[in-house]
């Protein structure tokens, strides 16, 4: 059953398209992962969605609610976490989370016992005296997402909740959001990260304010049809542009000092061999190269690069990559 | 439907916010008091010791008994007698006198002849208030030298003094000795204070809205009513407090009498208070950030207070649009009702007008604010 079903979803700011005729259907129970670069419209969704925003054009349903007349009562069944730390930072850890219990009109019995589930949940037990604003940054998200849940919604919308956080943090994170994934929740989560999307049910990658791609990572990488070869070139410099000239590579991307070259599935091999044999023949030395399945991270880098030369062949001003 | 819990979780959190930040709380809490302090001292400190030069073309005993009844006191310094009027000249041009009295050499004749007695006073036009001071003190000082003057020849003659009285006593109400400005200033200055947080509630919306905690907020089912009602609250009851201390303050340290009922003027402040914060609301609800809710304030609340609500220029004297303009700012009926509790000690029945303005007023406010207020980013 699905969710959240948005057809041709467009929403216009003064000079910008930011959404343009997004057409999505979420189903309940899905971790989706909104996923691309800085101003593709990723926030802008997900504030439509939370009923923060008007919506120029198209339609857009959340739960039975009709987003266009309806946004404020959609608003009790959701869980919104904006970008930005939005938590009071002069209210203690119980203190903001008793606030939105209140708001939100979760039964007075009710809370004691979901306040310290929660607590016990995000690992803020022994900070619950705490003022917000003194925790630290992955602490702070963890304390936004409890608030978000105490009134148990049933959609999650989570705008780039781990930006700013450490790693380990960002892990602790993502592993309550997959615990809330088993748990039955739906979850709408946007993020830079590509190991994150990883985690995702499903994925959309979102470009210019259009879903440029929509599937589960594991389709998503198949679509991309590629095999990833994995070099540590001594002079990566030099290698890059002999391998990029070579046949069938279809392009390489550069992480560090290494080198991740995209080829045809099915090629890795072969093509790994001729690499090898190409650095030999001009002296440079190789530490390390090896075949590995291709990240979302890969996947990604390679969609937007071909959308981007898409844009570019419209418009002559702007110099092909 | 309006839920009290939720206006009570806003006003709640928003009072924590009160106590808890430093700032807010000098701003709410103090500033008021600090502000009428700061302006009763500037704007009615009495002048003393002001700089005086004494040119006597006269010098006799009569004149020098006529310039020592004007330097006796604290009110004017006899800085130099001087022989010339470029003297005079000189001392004036270099600030160190503010007036100066000046003697013609006729002087004892013509008082002894009871004749028209000519003093002339020069000023310092570039400072008009110490000016107007000086001869204001110089004309009450002469009056009174005069009266005892004549007062003793007229004895001599045989008559009685007190027949010349009637004269004396009409020319002696215009300088009325017991004149305190501070009586007069001092119940419009407490209307003008307590717009501070009228001010603060401006700031604490835009705030919300600059922390990104305002986009929290309006993705939950909070009522736009209930989100602004419980903004207002703290401020009010904030604001209720000052209300109590203020006109203390101003009794205990300037020497004002409360001439009216301490609790009408309580009520009545409370329904300014609700004005002016839905002012102050409907302010924060058009701005975006706190700098800008701050100069728009400034702009509507504190210099329309001074200006327009009649605590320093009457409003007789302003065109009748601009009278209107000025009975729409909370200010101005409340500078209304504070002087007439404490001067004449006026009950309701005589400023239930301007009480009824008032809450007009409020409820304008507040309605246009929930009116233009969107949850919606």
């Amino acid at each position: 059953m699905a969710v959240i079903s948005l057809r041709n979803l467009t929403r216009d700011f003064k000079t910008t398209r930011a959404v343009d005729g997004l057409t999505l259907d979420i189903q309940a129970g899905e971790l989706f992962g909104l996923v691309g670069p800085d101003g593709a419209g990723k926030t802008t969704t997900l504030r439509l969605l939370a009923g923060l925003l008007d919506i120029t054009a198209g339609e857009a349903q959340v739960l039975k609610y009709d987003l266009k007349t309806q946004a404020e009562r959609v608003k009790k069944h959701i869980g919104y976490m904006a970008q930005r730390f939005s938590l009071y930072s002069e209210l203690s850890v119980d203190e903001n989370l008793a606030f939105f219990a209140e708001i939100y009109d979760v039964p007075r019995e009710a809370r004691p016992e979901r306040t310290a589930h929660l607590l016990e949940f995000a690992g803020l037990t022994e900070f619950r005296e705490r003022r917000a604003g003194q925790l630290s940054g992955g602490m702070q998200k963890k304390l936004a997402l409890a608030c978000t849940l105490i009134h148990q919604p049933e959609i999650l919308l989570l705008d780039e909740p781990t930006t700013g956080v450490d790693p380990i943090a960002r892990r602790e994170f993502w592993n309550i959001l997959t615990d809330l994934h088993l748990d039955g929740a739906t979850i709408v989560v946007s993020t830079p990260y590509m190991d994150e999307a990883d985690r995702c049910s499903r994925v959309g990658l979102m470009y210019e304010g259009k879903l440029a791609a929509c599937a589960p990572p594991r389709e998503i990488l198949r679509q991309l049809g590629a095999e990833v070869i994995e070099v540590h070139p001594a002079d990566w410099r030099a290698a890059r542009g002999l391998i990029a000239a070579l046949e069938g590579v279809r392009e390489v991307q550069t992480y560090g000092e290494a080198l991740h070259v995209l080829v045809e599935a099915g090629t890795g091999a072969k093509r790994l061999r001729e690499i090898e044999k190409t650095l030999k023949k001009h002296n440079l030395a190789c530490n390390n190269i090896r075949l590995a399945p291709p990240r979302m991270e890969e996947a990604f880098i390679s969609m937007i690069r071909e959308l981007t030369e898409e844009t570019a062949q419209g418009d002559p001003h702007v110099p092909r990559p | 439907m309006m839920n009290t819990r939720h206006v009570w979780a806003v006003a709640r959190k928003e009072l924590h916010h009160i106590l808890r930040d430093p700032g807010t709380f000098i701003l709410v809490l103090l500033t008021p008091t600090l502000l009428l302090l700061f302006f009763a001292y500037a704007l009615t400190t009495d002048i003393r010791h002001v700089n005086i030069a004494v040119l006597d073309y006269d010098r006799s005993p009569a004149s020098r008994a006529f310039v020592q009844q004007i330097t006796a006191g604290e009110d004017l310094d006899l800085y130099a007698q001087v022989g010339s009027f470029e003297e005079l000249d000189t001392l004036l041009v270099h600030g160190k006198i503010k007036a100066a009295l000046i003697i013609g050499p006729d002087f004892s004749r013509d008082l002894m002849r009871l004749q028209g007695t000519p003093i002339q006073v020069v000023i310092d036009g570039t400072e008009p208030e110490s000016g107007n001071f000086a001869v204001d003190h110089i004309a009450r000082r002469a009056e009174t030298f005069v009266t005892e003057t004549l007062g003793r020849q007229l004895q001599g003659m045989g008559l009685e003094a007190a027949s010349l009285s009637p004269l004396d006593i009409r020319v002696r109400a215009w300088f009325n000795p017991g004149l305190k400005p501070r009586n007069d200033i001092i119940p419009g200055m407490i209307s003008m204070v307590l717009g501070v947080p009228a001010l603060s509630v401006a700031l604490a919306l835009a705030r919300e809205r600059e922390h990104g905690t305002l986009e929290q907020l309006m993705a939950t089912p909070i009522g736009r009513a209930e989100l602004l009602l419980g903004k207002i609250i703290p401020y009010l009851l904030v604001g209720l407090f000052n209300v109590l201390f203020i006109p203390a303050l101003a009794i205990a340290w300037f020497h004002i009498s409360l001439n009216g009922s301490f609790l009408l003027f309580f009520l009545l402040s409370a329904v300014f208070l609700f004005a002016i914060l839905s002012m102050g609301i409907l302010l924060g609800v058009f701005m975006r950030t706190q700098a800008a809710a701050l100069a728009l304030s400034f702009l509507l609340i504190f210099y329309p207070g001074f200006f327009l609500t009649g605590i320093f220029f009457p409003l007789a004297s302003m065109p009748e649009e601009v009278r209107l303009e000025a009975m729409f700012l909370p200010g101005t009926p409340y500078a209304a009702i504070t002087r007439a509790i404490f001067l004449p000690g006026s009950g309701l029945e005589v400023v239930w007008p301007y009480a009824v303005m008032l809450l007009f007023q409020g409820v304008v406010f507040t309605g246009l604010a929930a009116l233009f207020f969107r949850k919606k980013l």
